[in-house]
């Protein structure tokens, strides 16, 4: 987008271009080796090796309110349920919002949420089970993470995911987690650069992200992620 | 409706056991259990009559077998030597009828029009077959006669060791009636869990026999539990389980395959069969037909010719089919290898060949059109049933986008499996006062308490008109990091007035954006509802 030519063609061919070139990416072939994959379209697969998530791969996602974590964690949601399958979320606070969801290209009527009753509070002692059985049904489980979970039960739910070829998105601190992570997606904040003091409109805006991992994903890559409305 | 044939069924109960004591004499008189490996668990698939006095029933894990019954012999199944023992038995019926159709080793059925009339009736027939079966070396048999195979497989049941039950012409839905819904599920062998399902489920309907499911009228059975549902009801009825006749195949459906080298082994011919069980299989699905009945023929070098029909409850799936052929072939050469005296064959096999007996349209499977995996949206639906049992049903839930001005409003949650009845057109209109930009991803119902600070450190407020008294310059509240923090940009404040014509449902109250925190900033909705600011959600 920054190369000489493009900036001196108009807006709407740069738009045409850009959209020309994601639907490329979205539907080349994937290779043979990296077959059990789901690939992410958009500036977050950019950051992804290979540009895609391996299923039974551990993708944890982390970051203070604000920074932008639940985006990210929607936008892996998103690509799973563009490629015709199911995606779940548990959601102990009860406030994952659901047309933030829709936009962020989530399918609403793939995407189930697992959340406390009206009323209620979230069974924190059943949430390994829960994760658990999301895993026998799902192709990605997002696992908000309470205050603490046993090593034992996230080693059992890292194996779970990867026997059954699930997609598991803990979604909290990574210290909290305590079991291998594939990798691990940290949202660092951002800017909302529509807004002035009294004036202006929340509108664009930029999530920095940085991805590190195991084997492809050692080397730390950083970037933002600008989401327009 | 077309009356269904009238069939004679030999059962031998606990047919493995039987070939088990046949090869261990020893095991004769004393509790022995045939287990075999099923979804990766050893289950037991087959229980002496000792065994099951202990409460050893098929279905019981082997370790749970063996609790139950201490002195308790377990054996591994070993299709191949039934069949081997089983296929000496068709033969001894085939002097009686030309037309014997396997189900299975231990069961085997044939219809009685020519024989009954040939032998004196269906009563000297009965006597006759008993008496086949036992010079054959089985003991214990059972002999049913009645209108279809299915009841005649229950008549079996009904009969004596040794003994024949025959049911009269015209009165099988009577002889039906009595017995329970869990008849339908077939006795002694792996069961269809979609049979094993709608068992249970017309139990817990509260039909609990045959009478009753068949009392429900057929176009209701076929509306709530679709073809498979409307085949067993059929069954229960005592009609035939085709709504109509099979007709009898194309001829050019025959899938032959020669064997050059000719096999003597088991293996070489299954494996030639496999590929045959597959062609013959597409190609039916191709035709939009399903096959219940087939003949599976083979050829020796020495001329000779083996023929034997199978038929299987429904429709033969790939794996059953395939199981099937490989059964009758390790019956017919595994024989010449361990026991050259009673082999069926002298020598290789030369010419194996699959023909079609029965095939009825397949109306059993609709899969879906659009990124048509039914099986994906099954296991999805089935794990958040579960978890719906677990934790209650509005537990699990999904969003259906709807009309409205906040966040909180501009979402429904509606639980899963209820119906989502998307209110697309009501969401496309414009809600005027609507919060501008994207969506939150956290949006707190209730919201969370907060307080919205001017320079001076007092509460802002907002006057009748809908102006800020002062300029916002500092939040707090506990769902931000660090508890807040210094206001570094805002909007606002909209006001909003909603049904003010109704005293009790009228809201009133002013929402800002503000970004927050110095250096990480966070966006939020701050509300500010009868002089209590509160934060109403957050873009994460």
């Amino acid at each position: 987008m920054t190369s000489a030519p493009a900036r001196l063609l108009p807006r709407r061919d740069l738009e045409a271009r850009t959209a020309l070139s994601d639907t490329a990416r979205r539907h080349r072939p994937v290779s043979a080796a990296h077959e059990r994959v789901i690939p992410v379209p958009g500036p977050l697969g950019e950051l992804l090796p290979n540009a895609a998530m391996t299923r039974g791969a551990v993708v944890g996602v982390e970051g203070i309110p604000g920074a932008g974590a639940s985006s990210v964690a929607l936008t892996l949601a998103a690509a799973v349920t563009e490629v015709g399958e199911w995606a779940a979320a548990v959601d102990l606070g009860g406030s994952l919002g659901g047309r933030a969801a829709a936009e962020a290209g989530v399918a609403l009527d793939r995407f189930a949420v697992v959340r406390p009753p009206p009323g209620g509070r979230f069974p924190l002692d059943r949430w390994a089970a829960v994760v658990a059985t999301l895993l026998d049904g799902m192709s990605l489980v997002i696992a908000e993470l309470p205050r603490s979970v046993r090593g034992a039960d996230a080693r059992r739910l890292v194996a779970r995911a990867r026997e059954r070829e699930v997609i598991l998105v803990p979604f909290g601190p990574a210290r909290t987690w305590g079991a291998d992570t594939t990798l691990r997606v940290r949202a660092t904040g951002g800017e909302w650069p529509g807004l002035e003091t009294g004036s202006g409109v929340l509108g664009e805006r930029t999530i920095r992200v940085e991805v590190d991992g195991r084997g492809a994903a050692a080397r730390t890559r950083a970037g933002a992620l600008v989401l327009a409305s | 409706m077309n009356g269904p044939t009238r069939t004679l069924c030999v059962w031998c109960p606990d047919w493995p056991v039987v070939t088990a004591r046949r090869a261990r004499p020893e095991l004769v008189g004393v509790p022995v259990a045939v287990v075999d490996r099923v979804d990766g668990r050893v289950v037991v698939c087959a229980a002496s009559r000792e065994a099951r006095e202990e409460t050893v029933v098929p279905g019981l894990r082997r370790r749970e077998a063996e609790a139950r019954c201490p002195t308790l012999v377990v054996v591994d199944a070993d299709p191949a030597a039934d069949m081997r023992a089983f296929e000496a038995v068709a033969r001894a019926i085939e002097a009686v009828t030309p037309r014997v159709v396997l189900e299975r080793p231990g069961v085997c059925t044939f219809p009685t029009r020519g024989p009954s009339r040939y032998f004196g009736g269906d009563v000297a027939l009965t006597a006759l077959v008993l008496r086949t079966v036992r010079t054959a070396g089985v003991i214990g048999a059972r002999v049913g006669i009645a209108d279809g195979p299915f009841a005649a497989r229950l008549a079996a049941r009904a009969a004596d060791p040794d003994g024949a039950r025959v049911v009269e012409p015209e009165s099988t839905p009577a002889f039906l009636a009595p017995w329970s819904v869990r008849a339908l599920i077939p006795a002694d062998t792996e069961p269809d869990s979609d049979v094993v399902a709608l068992a249970d489920l017309l139990g817990r309907l509260g039909v609990k026999t045959l009478g009753a499911f068949a009392a429900l009228p057929a176009p209701a059975v076929l509306a709530r539990f679709g073809s498979h549902g409307a085949r067993l009801h059929r069954l229960a009825s005592g009609f035939d389980e085709h709504s109509t006749p099979p007709a009898p195949p194309p001829p050019d459906l025959v899938e032959s395959a020669e064997l050059d080298p000719p096999a003597t082994r088991v293996d070489e011919a299954a494996f030639a069969a496999k590929t045959l069980a597959d062609r013959l299989l597409g190609r039916l699905a191709g035709l939009g037909l399903s096959c219940s009945q087939v003949v599976v023929e083979a050829e020796t070098e020495h001329g000779e010719r083996l023929t034997r029909c199978w038929r299987h409850e429904g429709a033969l799936t790939p794996a059953a089919l395939v199981d099937r052929v490989r059964w009758q072939l390790e019956g017919w050469l595994a024989g010449s290898e361990c026991e050259p005296e009673d082999a069926f064959t002298t020598a290789g096999l030369t010419l194996v060949r699959l023909v079609p007996e029965e095939v009825a349209p397949a109306d059993g499977r609709q899969l879906g059109f659009w990124g048509g995996d039914a099986a994906a949206r099954d296991r999805a639906d089935r794990v958040l049933a579960r978890l719906q049992g677990l934790l209650g049903h509005d537990a699990v839930v999904t969003a259906v986008p709807c009309g409205g001005r906040t966040p909180a409003e501009r979402v429904r949650w509606v639980p899963w499996g209820d119906a989502r009845d998307d209110r697309a057109l009501l969401d496309a209109l414009e809600w005027p006062g609507t919060v501008p930009g994207p969506s939150p991803a956290r949006v707190y119902s209730p919201a969370i308490a907060a307080e919205l600070l001017d320079g001076d450190g007092v509460p802002v407020g907002v006057s009748g008109r809908g102006e800020a008294t002062a300029a916002p310059a500092r939040l707090v509240c506990a769902a931000l990091p660090d508890g807040g923090g210094p206001v570094q940009a805002w909007a606002g404040p909209w006001l909003h007035d909603v049904r003010w014509w109704d005293r009790v449902t009228r809201r009133r109250r002013a929402l800002w954006h503000v970004v927050v925190g110095d250096p990480d900033t966070t966006a939020c909705l701050v509300g500010l509802e009868g002089g209590r600011a509160t934060v109403e959600a957050i873009y994460d």
